[in-house]
């Protein structure tokens, strides 16, 4: 077993497992920028994503390490219905990207939030995130307060960033982490992921920490 | 031995519909440096130089370049034997000219393409561009940057003509990966017919992706399942249990394989079987590689992310040969018919899940908040395994009732557990 873990039962390796969907138009770069924050590093042979991917991070957060789960999905319309509602199921919190040099892909966001309106994800965790900040010039791109208004709209918060820089890799991850420090602040109780040997028979509830509260584990 | 090691190495790896990353990340560094060193020409062909070949091919390759002498005579059986057999059609100067034979493409068929221009206003131009412009990887490694951009430019061509010439054919993602593979092989003017062959008509294998939605394809690979059960029981047991689901199989099957394998070999090897096989084969050959791996599938959490990442990655070493065979095992002894009552429970009981979410998303939007199953066999999903198995139905209701004790002291708000049903 290779990595440290909160342990509390011995034998049981126990991690909460935080859920990300990625959704967008097809080519504003959700792959390039799960794969820059689960990677570190720009994929410079990206390739249509068919169906849902799935890449996965350790974080930690205030010395608990929790899992990151991101579900990377197919932009192409015809993937979304039928393919990938399979996938929403249990999703905690939500990704949306547009490519700030393409419009469409921004207009396209109200009917992405139709999508996770009828997933009933309209109170989970969710960003909007504008790709591709290092392609043209400032007035080629989107307009920031243009791109603002409508996020605050939404009432999520707005980033603009770039899988392709370097320079930009503590952007993409703070992007992520802002999402995680939200789902681990506002999570009631859940029921963590098992894994390893299950030595005792034994479920393990963990009750989710409170922002002002010690951690209180129903098996410690 | 570390029995957890398997899925770490699975998680740390798992990307791009299950390529291992790493692996072509270092791959690609040496293809980057090759298609800019465009001094180097190289021929389009990644066969595989075997020093030693068996005696039972060098065989086969005699028969196979004896019917080439005088192709007419030939019957389409006998290439559909060739392509089935040991190694298929061996090697691409016979796919070449074998290829069209296999779905009755005439000479009068071949026709020269147009030009890219003319397609370039078609609505879903945008798209096919796109996705060739990502498809980097399927181009053999070395190949010269102009040769390079001038067979995509070939392909986005070749995917146009198609759905031109079908205009209620809808592309889809991982359609370039087919054109692909049949241009490389076939060059431009054999692969349109073709492709239009195996897009168009009743039982034309690619047609039922290429319709409005992917409804039909999700009912095609739900034979996937059924036939697993019937091969091995415990293992489909699995499956079902961790809620995996088809996904990690719907590139695989939308492009025949070539999306998902490293190996462009392995590729056009499956490639000569699915030309000559019923549309539904390819199905039964990603049967065949979940019963191949069941050992790994058996060790693994049953646990939807941990299964999918699992199964969407496909080994570099699978035995092909192995996996055909029993692929056409299990076809003939599960035909298609006779599965369907099987598909129609398993449709039936995902509809009933899903009328189920649904209502519980439309009760939560109308600002009541229910529970999206029974508590008790949410709970139960987190018991043991083997616990769960063999304990009988009153064990399992004790604990649960234990537990759900437990859990609802601690949480009065029980009913919210979700994060998404917050408030
Ligand atoms: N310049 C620039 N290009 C990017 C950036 N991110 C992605 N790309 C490129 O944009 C293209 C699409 O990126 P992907 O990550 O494959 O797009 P996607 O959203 O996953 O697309 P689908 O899988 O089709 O839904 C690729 O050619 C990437 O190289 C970025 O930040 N800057
Ligand atoms: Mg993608």
């Amino acid at each position: 077993m290779s990595h440290s873990t909160s342990e509390s039962v011995p034998g049981l390796k126990q991690k909460k497992v935080f859920k990300i969907i990625v959704l967008g138009d097809s080519g504003v770069g959700k792959t390039c920028l799960t794969f820059r924050f689960c990677e570190g590093q720009f994929l410079d042979k990206s390739e249509a994503t068919i169906g849902v991917d799935f890449r996965e991070r350790t974080v930690k957060i205030r010395n608990e390490d929790i899992k990151l789960q991101l579900w990377d999905t197919a932009g192409q319309e015809r993937f979304r219905k039928s393919m990938v509602q399979h996938y929403y199921r249990n999703v905690h919190a939500v990704m949306i990207v547009y490519d700030v040099t393409k419009p469409e892909t921004f207009h396209s966001i109200a009917s992405w939030m139709q999508e996770i309106e009828s997933h009933g994800l309209m109170s989970a965790p969710r960003v909007l995130v504008g790709n591709k900040c290092d392609c043209g010039t400032p007035e080629s791109r989107l307009a920031t307060t243009y791109a603002q208004r409508l996020a605050d709209k939404y009432g999520m918060p707005l980033f603009e960033t770039s899988a392709l820089l370097d320079s930009e890799c503590d952007n993409v991850e703070s992007i992520f982490m802002t999402l995680a420090h939200k789902l681990y602040s506002k999570q009631p109780l859940r029921v963590i992921s098992i894994e390893g040997e299950l030595g005792p028979r034994c479920v393990t509830l963990t009750r989710q920490k409170r922002p002002a509260r010690n951690d209180t584990c129903l098996c410690s | 031995m570390d029995p957890y090691n398997t899925d770490e190495d699975c998680v740390n790896k798992c990307n791009l519909n299950g390529s291992p990353v790493l692996d072509r990340m270092s791959n690609d560094l040496n293809h980057t440096k090759n298609i800019d060193d465009i001094a180097t020409p190289s021929e389009l062909n990644f066969d595989q130089e075997f020093d030693y070949e068996e005696p039972e091919i060098t065989e086969k390759k005699k028969e196979i370049e004896q019917c080439l002498k005088n192709p007419d005579i030939v019957n389409v059986d006998k290439w559909q034997s060739f392509a089935r057999s040991k190694a298929g059609l061996i090697s691409d100067e016979y796919r070449k000219v074998i290829w069209p034979l296999l779905v009755g493409v005439t000479l009068e068929e071949l026709t020269d393409p147009p030009s890219l221009d003319e397609l370039s206003t078609h609505p879903e131009y945008n798209q096919v561009v796109l996705d060739v412009n990502r498809s980097l990887k399927r181009f053999p490694p070395g190949i010269p940057y102009e040769q390079r951009v001038a067979l995509q430019d070939q392909l986005t061509v070749l995917i146009l003509r198609v759905i031109i010439k079908y205009p209620h054919l809808k592309y889809y993602q991982g359609y370039h990966d087919v054109a692909i593979t049949l241009l490389l092989v076939c060059g431009d003017r054999a692969s349109f017919p073709l492709l239009c062959r195996l897009s168009y008509g009743p039982t034309a294998p690619l047609a039922p992706f290429m319709q409005l939605t992917m409804q039909p394809t999700q009912h095609l690979l739900n034979y996937m399942l059924p036939v697993v059960r019937r091969a091995d029981d415990r293992l489909a047991e699995c499956l079902d249990k961790s809620g995996v689901g088809t996904m990690f199989a719907l590139p695989w099957y939308l492009t025949w394989f070539g999306h998902s394998l490293n190996r462009y070999s392995d590729v056009v090897r499956l490639y000569d079987y699915f030309l000559c096989a019923p549309p539904l084969f390819p199905v039964y050959v990603t049967a065949a590689i979940v019963l191949h791996r069941a050992p790994q599938v058996f060790s693994c959490d049953a646990d939807m992310a941990m299964m999918h990442c699992l199964l969407s990655r496909l080994p570099d070493d699978l035995p092909f040969e192995d996996i055909l065979v029993v692929a056409q095992k299990l076809y003939e002894e599960n035909d298609p018919t006779d599965l369907e009552p099987e598909v129609a429970a398993l449709e039936r009981r995902e509809e009933e899940q899903r009328k189920l979410e649904e209502e519980r998303m439309r009760r939560r939007r109308a600002g009541r908040v229910v529970p999206r199953a029974p508590l008790s066999s949410r709970l139960a999903r987190y018991l043991p395994a083997p616990l769960r198995r063999a304990a009988p139905r009153r064990t399992i209701l004790a604990i649960t009732a234990a537990l759900l004790a437990v859990y609802v002291y601690y949480r009065p708000d029980i009913f919210r557990m979700h994060p998404n049903e917050d408030k």
